[in-house]
């Protein structure tokens, strides 16, 4: 049968949607091509397994004396995690902005555009969908790390909370991914752009090493990257205590010395990053679409 | 139009489909590519926009389903603003985009299911709807297979039924057949003519004469953004004057003018036929092209001219606004015949 003339009114009566509906929509269609791609899911978790497994194996030794400087005994496995968690949250993120790159250029961005589904709900559904690969990444690396021997201080609840880090940490590079979407519409510009930044970032920030023991010019750098707020909240809820050297904060007590600062600016870059492309995702959808 | 309240607008039956009172756009960079255009198309109508690559038919079209903003003007869809109750807009239209617009990775019925979820088709009604529709446009047996390998003209036929999932009132199809092959071409006609039959108003735009007369009650053509001339196929064409038959001979200029002036003095055309001196031979226009053709070729043997060739064709866009505009157009000749993929049901 084919469409039947329909008057404006019955047609405007809306049926099914709402704004959680748009997003469940949306997040389920993400989740459908997710799965349908295995490979960038495998793909996104080998370099942080690989650099998991050669960092303790190759700098173990090091770098056991260089994190253990409080006399306290964690091994570099249980250092580093937190980092690698972070490191696939970053990697995850990355990719967000090529899903919108392939929705512009398969049209099904124009497609969204033109229904009536709430737009915001649109982004907060793939993004939800993103946060769930990264969590289920995440938690894959703890078990990881927990098989090569580290330890989670503060045991399910702490991995948990890991896993929350994570995928707020998430928010700001996967806003970044995709303004730089928006900006290039180019797949391999947005991947690149993610890239580059990604290993420079983990690499200036506390993720491999603490800050005491890195260049003084990094530990400046260090103190303005938010990998540095991602890996110490991360590790703090490892360790079970506090960790935070880039600002020193006692008003909390133990963990939540390291967690309310790194959350608040973890949360801040979230708005300030997610503002920036909220503000280019309308711009792009509202003017020139050509 | 613009003063027509609101509340009244989605419930009157006698209210237009669309609209348009003096609408302008300006893209940043200064491009003037829609400059006032004043259009009203009643409900239940097949409307053509037909104009070359470049003519603002794009922009229009964007433009009346809310992706584009109109730097002037007022625009009402259904009775709603397209500025101020955008969302009722695009409840209540269907579009196609020039370009396919499906998800590679989901199956025909999957991004069905997804048009449906964003159009809000009642959850009872989703799995009929779908299967009706993947009936109609003859993907029933592909329907579970992922789109990135179907062929143009399914991908085409996919689309098209993507942007009726919500049966809307108005449909708007930016050059919905551009480069298909006849068969997928003619299969989207008709389907398109059983949309319209059943009352739903067609927005359309083409390069292709063929296709606007094929479909449309009413066209506008469209040029550097303005609107040029507008009437049914049938005045359009007789604007132009008939067919074409062209007759290549052999020699030089002089043969060529020697053989117009035949064409001209004979008595086989109106009086008013157009007869043209061309590259290699002459083009006459007339509604007698076909029936009085083979009689001017007997008469310029006679006169001792050879005849190297000859072919009677019907107008096409560039012969319309040769006829209107007294200039050529760029035309981009991707006529439909020759181009793209196969269709009908194989893969691609």
């Amino acid at each position: 049968m084919t469409p039947e003339p329909t008057d404006g009114t019955a047609s405007r009566s809306r049926s099914g949607n709402s704004f959680p509906g748009d997003v469940w929509v949306n997040f389920v269609r993400w989740n459908i091509k997710a799965v349908r791609n295995p490979f960038v899911l495998v793909v996104s978790l080998v370099q942080p397994i690989i650099f998991l497994i050669l960092f303790t194996q190759v700098f173990g030794q090091v770098a056991t004396g260089a994190v253990n400087q409080g006399a306290v005994d964690i091994s570099y496995e249980t250092y580093l995690v937190p980092a690698i968690c972070m490191q696939v949250a970053l990697a995850a993120a990355a990719t967000s902005g090529v899903g919108l790159v392939n929705d512009i250029e398969n049209g099904m961005f124009e497609k969204v555009l033109v229904s009536p589904m709430n737009r915001t709900a649109v982004f907060l559904g793939k993004t939800a969908a993103e946060v769930v690969r990264i969590a289920a990444q995440i938690t894959i690396i703890i078990g990881l790390g927990v098989v090569l021997g580290a330890e989670v201080a503060t045991g399910v609840v702490g991995a948990v909370g890991i896993v929350l880090v994570g995928i707020l940490f998430s928010f700001w590079f996967v806003a970044l991914s995709n303004t730089l979407a928006v900006l290039t519409r180019d797949q391999e510009s947005t991947i690149i752009g993610a890239n580059l930044l990604q290993f420079p970032l983990l690499f200036v920030s506390t993720a491999f090493l603490p800050l005491a023991v890195l260049p003084g010019w990094i530990q400046v750098v260090a103190r303005f990257n938010p990998v540095t707020y991602g890996v110490d909240a991360a590790r703090a809820i490892m360790l079970g205590r506090d960790v935070m050297t880039v600002v020193e904060v006692t008003a909390f007590g133990g963990v939540y010395d390291t967690l309310v600062p790194a959350v608040a600016v973890l949360l801040g870059l979230a708005i300030v990053f997610g503002s920036v492309a909220v503000y280019m995702l309308q711009r792009a959808s509202s003017a020139n679409v050509q | 139009m613009s003063d027509r309240p609101t509340s009244d607008g989605p419930s009157d039956a006698s209210r237009p489909a669309i609209a348009m009172d003096g609408v302008e756009l300006t893209y940043a960079d200064g491009t003037a590519a829609v400059r006032g255009i004043d259009l009203t198309v009643p409900t239940g109508e097949c409307f053509g926009f037909l104009g070359p690559n470049g003519a603002g038919k794009t922009t229009t079209i964007k433009t009346l389903v809310t992706l584009l903003r109109p730097t002037a003007g007022a625009i009402r869809i259904n009775g709603f603003d397209v500025e101020r109750e955008g969302r009722a807009v695009r409840e209540t239209v269907g579009y196609m985009s020039q370009e396919t617009s499906i998800d590679p990775e989901l199956t025909a019925r999957e991004n069905l299911r997804f048009a449906c979820d964003a159009y809000g088709v009642p959850r009872r009604e989703r799995a009929d709807r779908i299967d009706e529709l993947l009936d109609l446009v003859d993907l029933a047996a592909v329907a579970d297979k992922r789109t990135d390998d179907f062929s143009g003209g399914m991908k085409k036929r996919l689309d098209a039924a993507t942007a009726l999932v919500h049966r809307p009132p108005l449909v708007f199809l930016d050059e919905p057949t551009t480069g298909l092959d006849p068969k997928a071409r003619n299969r989207l006609w008709e389907y398109f003519r059983s949309i319209n039959d059943r009352g739903t108003t067609i927005f359309l735009t083409t390069q292709y004469l063929e296709e606007a007369d094929a479909l449309c009650d009413r066209l506008a053509v469209i040029l550097d953004g303005e609107i040029v001339s507008e009437g049914s196929p049938a005045e359009l064409k007789r604007e132009v004057g008939g067919e074409i038959l062209e007759v290549s001979v052999a020699g030089e200029a002089a043969t060529r003018e020697g053989a117009a002036d035949i064409a001209r003095a004979v008595d086989l055309f109106e009086a008013d036929a157009a007869v043209d001196v061309t590259d290699d031979g002459i083009a006459v226009t007339s509604e007698r092209a076909r029936s009085n053709g083979t009689d001017l070729l007997v008469a310029l043997r006679d006169a001792d001219i050879q005849v190297t060739g000859f072919n009677v064709r019907a107008p096409t866009l560039d012969d319309v606004f040769l006829a209107i505009t007294g200039e050529h157009v760029d035309v981009e000749v991707a006529e439909p015949e020759g181009a793209l993929t196969a269709d009908g049901g194989e893969r691609a």
